[in-house]
């Protein structure tokens, strides 16, 4: 079970982008693409199937859960984030933080 | 065929449950991406489309493999396999037809144990073509178990087979 995974296993870019936009408010499939494009810059497109494996995985994982809109139709079905997909949003952010510092500390210690 | 059709047909691919859940979202989201990237230039429109088909095949291998290694109780917290269910209102016997009855008797003719788990299985169809609405589906299904169950009687009569031992 993936909640279950270690806090220092990285993340792939997809689930950390799909988490990321997650974090602000609920959003379905279509706001998730555009988002994650946004977000990116538009670097990173991800596909229907890409998108929609990871949402299945982090519903597995209790990550995400299905939410409730206006529109209860299952054609625009929204998600959210759940507290352990959240605390483990920070875990990665945290590891990411990290390994900049050591990182930029690496370089400093290059060019001095 | 239009390219929605197309996407459509290709996650038939994908695994029951799956389908069940996310396969109308999945076209819902491919609809409105395609509106909106038909007005970008062609190249652009022909990698898009590449994209999305052969993510969409892979993501049907990879589903496939998911849910064949993970264990039921755990796929099951997102994807409920509405087909292990039974419906309202069906019983039990009649759900669980082809485990509940004994069609293996290793002493009967081959003939007729085919006969048998044919039946099982034309009333395992009907109950899922009903819990699907599909009554279209569960008539035609339920004419076809008459009609093998019209079979097997004239199996048993020249076999001189007693009830008891098969299907009634």
């Amino acid at each position: 079970m993936r909640n279950k995974t270690p806090a220092n296993k990285p993340l792939t870019e997809p689930v950390l982008l799909i988490l990321l936009s997650l974090a602000e408010k609920p959003r379905h499939g279509y706001s998730l693409m555009k988002d994650i494009e946004s977000l990116s810059n538009g670097r990173v497109r991800l596909s229907t199937g890409t998108l929609y494996g990871a949402l299945r995985r982090l519903l597995q994982d209790l990550w995400i859960e299905r939410f409730e809109q206006g529109d209860p139709s299952r054609d625009k079905q929204a998600y959210r984030l759940t507290s352990v997909g959240r605390t483990q949003l920070h875990a990665e952010l945290e590891r990411m933080r990290q390994l900049t510092r050591a990182a930029t500390s690496r370089l400093r210690t290059r060019e001095a | 065929m239009s390219l929605v059709r197309a996407y459509r047909t290709l996650l038939r691919l994908y695994p029951n449950d799956y389908r069940t859940q996310l396969a109308t979202e999945m076209s819902t989201a491919f609809e409105q991406a395609i509106g909106e990237r038909r007005r970008q230039p062609g190249s652009a429109f022909v990698r898009f489309l590449l994209g999305e088909f052969t993510d969409l095949l892979i993501g049907a291998g990879t589903e496939w493999i998911a849910k064949l290694t993970t264990d039921s109780s755990v796929r099951g917290r997102c994807m409920p396999d509405f087909r292990m269910m039974r419906p309202p209102g069906v019983p039990r016997e009649l759900r669980f037809a082809a485990t509940c009855l004994n069609v293996s008797h290793p002493s009967l003719p081959h003939e007729v144990m085919e006969a048998q788990e044919r039946i099982a299985m034309l009333v395992n169809r009907m109950v899922d073509a009903i819990a699907n609405h599909d009554f279209a589906g569960g008539r035609r299904y339920s004419f076809e178990e008459r009609q093998a169950r019209d079979e097997l009687h004239l199996l048993r009569e020249k076999h001189n087979i007693e009830d008891s031992e098969t299907i009634k």
